[in-house]
């Protein structure tokens, strides 16, 4: 079982922590809140061809360096650690495992060279919440003449802004399938969302009489998406273990520095329990999600990825979310104004607990996985 | 004892894995007796079977009646004694006091002490803990005055695991002045049926007496008996035993994995499960204990790859000592009135959950309270400063 990380994996979290110091410092972070885009391009096509970040768990037939998800484990966990603003989680991950998962080569030679190179922006559209057998109803594709029609609603559907190719499950006759929609598509309109994590932005999606083409086999797509939630979950979990790895690195670092009554604040109990006890859930997190990103990497005991994203996203999800409130309070007065970095963590850490599936909808398909509840 | 060690040397794993098993499978011991009389008798006769058959002290050197173990042995060691339900070794010398005189004691006493505790001929107690000394241990005050070749040690160890069947005490007195805290504490090894020893069991919340309490009253306890020099004793005792705590952590999680098991079928047997907020603990307690068992590989990874523990081991005791006493709790709590119940008739399982809920009450105090722990944690781990109304460490 691959619970630490080997020396490669030391290696590349090290040149990319190098490199999001200087592309997605404080200021970078700062000005892209602002921005239409939510993403720095120039950053994204470095982290492609000096990098070949989006590549890089991507089969070498589509353009990647086949590596495994544990190491896009690192490059997620860097990720939170860092705050970066970019569409990989969308795209790369979300959008590009379902194309592997789907069994249809010309439509994965199509699109997976551009997700693997960065040159295509795409996105995936499926209810929030645990998925898409959970919440609001799929979009209905309808078959005419002129080929498929959408019609419907997705909400919260990461990165549409900007996507230029949208992934969307809807119903079909034969069931959940997955059809693409290009960016400006007649009868396409995407919302942005006024969400309070300017890091992470998501879209409402709507869908009158959309054209569409079927990507796969009609029906029968369900198992390829919840494959790419679970993975999604499972990189979500990585990114929340650096995000909460930070926030403890922030409260510790101002806990030594800031002074009280004449002492610095972190030589009292009541601010070093805290702190210990955020450093029991960040480790146990990390193990968590390395288990995980071992399990979703497919080289060990692949049956257990559901369990292992449910475990890696109910725990790590609360981690980063616990540990970003603490940095806050120890912060106490200055955590709570804008200019300090503590409130942009605890947005991060509150839109990732709910994005893809609350840490309660989590423990119940683990309540399922392990027996507690019959598997439905 | 035999003296081959061929079983420990095969070639590969798998096949001492299977060597092990084998020997468990056919030497089993037996039942676990209800009364403590025929349990302690139980828990010797098996560890001298082990200790017999070469199949004990999976770290202790082979001169000390050990396996020599290297540790990915060690843990499969850990991994099939926990499968196998065999019982611990009594007292607390084996996981304790052993290691600490395999680093620090002489040949002769080596020779002496080792092979009686870890064939349990010998039971060892721990005398640490006093009534005036507890999270505050360099202020103990049990006394330690030379006279000739011996020390006379006068005073009062508390909390002591299983004291009131232990033969042997490994203690921590006082040979400096009082100021020196725990540069003037020395490490003595006393026998507990000497003149001048009392000892009496201590009454718990349980009802029963895991415990005891040992009174010293002008004890002759020979200077040979003395482990490293004086007012050397709490160094000591603080070297850190961090290897044998990770395979003590694997097996802690095994055990409480398959706790949980049987938590869940209890739930289910009672139609608790089925109800979504019940489903929904059990589902977070069961992501907790997988957790506690990650952590415990996490360790043993590190171990292996870098010959150090890691950042996981040292909060795995405060992680696991919350989630067991969180466990029964939700188990009580999940029994409603019948949780309470610790006899008779209409107990649930003859009460193991509510006697689990009372006895893990200890285990944030035990061995260094989860406030000791968290401070721990802070301030060498995390780099927290010291609290300058804190004596010096």
């Amino acid at each position: 079982m691959p619970l630490i990380a080997t020396p490669e994996q030391e290696e590349l979290r090290r040149s990319l922590r190098r490199f999001l110091q200087q592309v997605s410092g404080r200021e970078q972070v700062r000005a892209l809140l602002t921005d239409d885009a939510g993403y720095d391009p120039a950053v994204w096509h470095r982290m492609a061809t000096e990098l070949g970040l989006q590549g890089l768990a991507l089969p070498e037939q589509f353009g990647g360096s086949g590596a495994t998800f544990a190491e896009l484990g690192v490059v997620f966990e860097e990720f939170g650690r860092a705050l970066v603003c970019a569409p990989f989680l969308s795209s790369v991950v979300l959008t590009g495992h379902v194309l592997l998962a789907v069994d249809d080569p010309p439509a994965q030679a199509r699109w997976l060279p551009g997700i693997a190179d960065g040159t295509l922006l795409a996105t995936l559209a499926v209810p929030a919440g645990a998925g898409h057998d959970r919440a609001a109803p799929l979009p209905q594709a309808t078959a005419s003449a002129g080929g498929w029609r959408l019609d419907g609603t997705v909400m919260f559907v990461p990165d549409a802004q900007i996507a230029q190719l949208l992934l969307i499950a809807a119903r079909t006759p034969a069931g959940t399938s997955v059809f693409a929609v290009r960016a400006g598509a007649t009868g396409l309109d995407r919302t942005a969302l006024p969400n309070i994590d300017l890091t992470r932005r998501v879209s409402r999606v709507d869908l009158h009489a959309t054209p569409a083409e079927l990507i796969g086999p009609q029906g029968g797509a369900d198992a390829a998406l919840q494959r790419a939630l679970q993975l999604a979950t499972v990189a979500l979990a990585a990114e929340q273990v650096g995000g909460a790895q930070a926030c403890l690195d922030m409260a510790v670092g101002y806990a030594c520095t800031r002074e009280q009554f004449g002492r610095p604040i972190g030589s009292f109990q009541a601010i070093k329990h805290q702190c210990a006890d955020l450093q029991v859930q960040v480790v146990s997190a990390r193990s968590a999600a390395t288990w995980a990103c071992g399990i979703a990497s497919g080289e060990q005991d692949p049956a257990q990825l559901p369990l292992a994203a449910a475990l890696a996203g109910a725990y790590c999800a609360d981690a980063f979310v616990t540990a970003a409130k603490a940095n806050l309070q120890i912060h106490g007065g200055i955590g709570f104004t804008w200019e300090h970095d503590a409130h942009l963590y605890l947005k991060r850490a509150k839109s990732g607990q709910l994005l893809l599936g609350t840490p309660d909808q989590h423990r119940d398909t683990a309540a399922r996985l392990m027996g507690i509840t019959h598997e439905q | 004892m035999s003296s081959d060690y061929a079983h420990l040397d095969v070639g590969d794993d798998a096949e001492f894995r299977a060597l092990l098993r084998t020997f468990l499978t056919e030497h089993g011991p037996g039942k676990r007796p209800k009364d403590p009389a025929g349990r302690l008798d139980w828990q010797r006769r098996w560890q001298a079977v082990l200790f017999d058959g070469r199949w004990a002290g999976p770290s202790w050197p082979r001169d000390c009646g050990g396996m020599d173990l290297p540790f990915t042995r060690q843990v499969i060691y850990s991994e099939e004694l926990a499968r196998a339900r065999v019982p611990n070794p009594p007292g607390t010398g084996v996981g304790i006091a052993g290691p600490t005189i395999i680093k620090y004691g002489t040949d002769e006493q080596r020779a002496r002490w080792l092979p009686a505790l870890l064939r349990a001929d010998q039971v060892w107690a721990q005398g640490y803990s006093e009534p005036e000394a507890g999270s505050d241990l360099p202020s103990l005050r049990t006394t330690a005055r030379r006279d000739g070749d011996d020390y006379v040690v006068t005073g009062q160890k508390v909390w002591s695991t299983q004291a009131q069947i232990a033969d042997v005490l490994f203690a921590l007195v006082r040979t400096g002045t009082q100021e020196s805290r725990q540069n003037g504490i020395t490490y003595l090894v006393l026998d507990l049926h000497a003149p001048g020893v009392t000892v009496r069991p201590l009454r718990d919340l349980t009802g029963g007496a895991a415990f005891g309490e040992v009174f010293l009253d002008e004890v002759r306890v020979p200077v040979t008996n003395r482990i490293g020099a004086e007012n050397e004793g709490w160094r000591l005792a603080r070297t850190s035993l961090g290897h044998e705590r990770a395979a003590g952590a694997m097996i802690q999680a095994s055990f409480y994995q398959r706790v949980f098991g049987e938590l869940v079928a209890l739930a289910r047997e009672r139609g608790t499960a089925a109800d979504p907020v019940w489903s929904r603990r059990l589902a977070d307690l069961g992501i907790r204990v997988k957790i506690m068992a990650l952590n415990a590989a996490s360790t043993i990874a590190a171990i292996e790859a870098t010959g150090e523990p890691g950042p996981a081991s040292s909060v795995s005791r405060l992680y696991n000592s919350t989630l067991e006493q969180e466990l029964h709790e939700i188990a009580v709590d999940m029994l409603g009135p019948y949780g309470l119940l610790d006899g008779g008739p209409d107990a649930v399982q003859r009460g193991r959950w509510v006697g689990g809920f009372l006895r893990t009450r200890a285990s944030t105090i035990g061995a260094g309270t989860a406030e000791i722990q968290r401070n721990t944690i802070a301030e060498q781990v995390l780099g927290l400063p010291r609290d300058p109304a804190m004596p010096p460490r």
